[in-house]
């Protein structure tokens, strides 16, 4: 149960593959945080519009939107705290960073229009991520939360997201540009290939590859950003300081599948590797539904023709016992497959399996739901949001 | 525009993450394999996404033949840059100056999409490929990474000839610019399954296909399709009295019914949002899903390509 990780961090960041029910999952936790007295924000990369919807929220912007307990209160659910969510809008936030730390506004001007710039904000590797964490950052200072979750992006690899903050340090490095950029500005391109002989063959090898007008767009982004290099080496620090914070916990979201479970393996070994351990794990949509022994009820005829018994037609029976027999045999590689996830964890982190509901959970009522998988307090007074099987936490 | 679907020489496999593209991926190639073509199956970006359906390693270091006819390769676009480079600069060890120096490094990092636009250079370098025997690949499946990083090396040609100026890249991006726009050669092939958030982005990838990037469409894969002959609420709720044995079997047809409805709800509006000619692929319950339950799934899909008029008659091999 996720209940003491919740409490005590501050910080608890989402992560795993897309598809797996992160942003749900996100939800749920800072909706609990607020039942529980918390101030909790939701920052969300894309949220089901129906979520928004039942949330009161109508369309979600790159500012944190309050939302009403009145809502809340019509769908049963009682905060003492209060829930606020955005979402994260990358080219915003990346104009909105340059704004704020460019030395004057003819260099704001400058790098928003440079066309390097907007590819690099809309397309460059990690960037989204990057957008991630500095938004994190910015939430985490203002003061006004004490339980902010975020819901990661999807990556296209796992390590983007982890080495993001250094990368753009790396890439904003001054040394490397200065030795990129200096030549160029100083005494023209061509003074550059005379001056070094190594890096002159490089330039003109690239610029053939290139075109000129690339490493032109380039060069005049990284003078227009001189200014802001150490505001963002600051960054990269605070950065690397909440990352690494003792209340701020990774919680790793994952379905059982096995081409989802290879990547979040590869995950947990990278986040343990970079010093970041793993402080919880979330199944979602796992079929575990049985109350009874599933190794007992192989045998498709008996099971129909005890449901045929229990006064159900021939023929639905038929299907109800086909069905039942497909999703034994589903459970049961998944329930390997999550032991031996399980295997390579501490024993220490909690390890919570949300299963498969008849419906996917994209409203209030959902989330409530969601609760009693992921929280053993009973954090929502309603009869009706009583969990229909057996809660399981291993 | 189905007609010659497995006539086309490249199929791009797209879709939100987590939909199953490696699998119609794999299904795609297997069967143009099975037709007697000679098909690489390439994965773009890092990952053993495809590696796990094919119950494969390897194919990190050129096209590893993973059945008769079928190779499999990972593309990794630093690898794509460095070969490239290999092309330009055919000295050795310059070649080997160049990539191992600081610089290098840094500008591969900075130069926004390089990286993604040599990773669809080495498919359109594969495409054009001669071998004694004429091309190289009969067929090229192509499994994308998910839709917004795909759409993002999808459209690297067309903003690399655009904002490139004149040079080797701009003169290649149109190169290959010219393989992802051309209806003879190239198909993208969107995957999603029937829910909310995938239906969603599918629409959205759908416009941008069809309107901002002009890449030709082929056939649209519904994946993980639940069916049921009932309605959730038809099927009977347990009792107190209901033994636990039959409330268990309960639950799961309720949950599968549950599923089945929601699948026909957003079936019908991908009728509506994405108009392409559609394949749906039943969920399959297995223990494990491998190489079996791709030719499984394959089975029901040839009929229904068949059926669309896309020159799969049953029985071809």
């Amino acid at each position: 149960m996720l209940d003491a990780l919740v409490r005590d961090h501050r910080v608890v960041i989402c992560v795993g593959s897309g598809g797996v029910g992160k942003t749900t999952t996100s939800a749920a936790i800072a909706l609990w945080g607020a039942v529980q007295g918390r101030r909790a924000v939701v920052l969300t990369i894309d949220p089901a519009r129906r979520l928004a919807d039942s949330l009161g929220l109508g369309a979600l912007g790159d500012e944190p939107r309050l939302v009403d307990n009145a809502v809340l209160a019509r769908h049963g659910v009682k905060a003492r705290g209060m829930l606020s969510a955005m979402m994260l809008d990358q080219k915003g936030s990346w104009d909105r960073l340059i704004a704020r730390h460019a030395p004057s506004d003819e260099a704001r001007e400058r790098i928003l229009r440079n066309r390097f710039y907007l590819n690099l904000s809309e397309n460059f590797a990690g960037s989204y991520e990057y957008m991630a964490i500095e938004q994190l950052c910015v939430l985490a200072e203002s003061g006004a939360y004490d339980l902010i979750v975020l819901d990661t992006p999807p990556t296209k690899h796992a390590l983007d997201f982890f080495e993001a903050p250094e990368r753009i340090r790396d890439f904003l490095d001054r040394r490397l540009v200065r030795w990129l950029v200096m030549p160029y500005l100083s005494r023209g391109w061509v003074a550059a290939k005379a001056m070094n002989r190594t890096a002159g063959f490089l330039f003109r090898k690239l610029e053939e590859a290139t075109g000129i007008a690339a490493l032109a767009e380039i060069s005049d982004f990284f003078s227009a950003m001189s200014g802001m290099f150490d505001a963002f080496s600051a960054r990269t620090d605070t950065i690397h300081d909440i990352l690494r914070a003792a209340n701020t916990a990774f919680l790793l979201v994952t379905g059982p599948e096995e081409q989802v479970l290879t990547e979040a393996e590869f995950f947990s070994e990278r986040i343990r590797a970079l010093h970041m351990p793993l402080k919880g794990v979330v199944f979602n949509r796992v079929h575990d539904e049985f109350s009874t022994d599933p190794k007992a009820q192989g045998d498709e005829a008996a099971v129909e023709e005890a449901v045929a018994n229990a006064g159900v037609d021939a023929e639905t029976a038929r299907w109800l016992a086909r069905n039942f027999v497909d999703y034994q045999m589903l459970a049961r590689g998944e329930a390997l497959r999550m032991e031996q996830f399980r295997g390579g964890l501490s024993r220490k982190v909690p390890f919570v399996t949300v299963p498969n509901f008849e419906s996917d959970l994209h409203d209030v009522a959902g989330l409530r739901r969601m609760h009693h998988f992921l929280f053993s307090e009973r954090a929502i007074p309603a009869s009706a949001a009583r969990p229909r099987r057996g809660r399981r936490s291993r | 525009m189905t007609e010659d679907l497995f006539e086309r020489r490249v199929l791009f496999v797209v879709g939100k993450g987590g939909v199953g593209k490696s699998t119609v991926a794999a299904l795609l190639a297997v069967a143009l394999a099975e037709r007697g073509k000679r098909v690489l199956l390439a994965q773009m970006g890092p990952g053993r996404r495809l590696g796990e359906v094919l119950g494969v390693d390897g194919g990190t270091d050129g096209p590893a033949e993973v059945l008769p006819g079928l190779c499999f390769l990972t593309i990794d676009g630093e690898l794509a840059l460095s070969e490239y480079l290999g092309l330009v600069l055919p000295v050795k060890r310059v070649q080997k100056m160049v990539v191992s120096s600081k610089l290098y490094h840094h500008f591969v990092a900075a130069a926004p999409g390089l990286k993604e636009l040599m990773t669809v250079g080495k498919i359109w370098y594969e495409e054009q490929l001669e071998s004694a025997r004429g091309k190289k690949w009969d067929a090229i499946v192509v499994d994308a990474p998910a839709t917004g990083h795909s759409l993002q090396y999808l459209r690297m040609p067309a903003a690399a000839a655009d904002a490139f100026g004149a040079g080797l890249v701009q003169r290649e991006a149109r190169k290959v610019l010219d393989l992802l726009r051309d209806p003879e050669r190239t198909a993208v092939c969107p995957v999603t399954t029937a829910e909310e958030m995938p239906v969603n982005e599918t629409g959205e990838m759908y416009a941008a296909l069809r309107d901002r990037l002009q890449i030709p469409l082929g056939v649209l894969f519904v994946n993980r399709v639940h069916s049921a002959p009932l309605a959730p609420d038809a099927v009977p709720a347990p009792s107190d009295g209901t033994p636990l044995l039959v409330a268990d079997v309960l639950r799961c047809g309720r949950e599968e019914a549950g599923w089945a409805a929601i699948n026909a709800h957003y079936l019908a509006r991908l009728r509506s949002d994405v108009p392409m000619p559609t394949v749906e692929l039943p969920f399959l319950f297995c223990e494990e899903f491998g190489l079996g339950e791709v030719r499984q799934l394959l089975v029901g899909a040839k009929s229904q390509l068949a059926a669309l008029g896309t020159g799969a008659p049953a029985g071809t091999r």
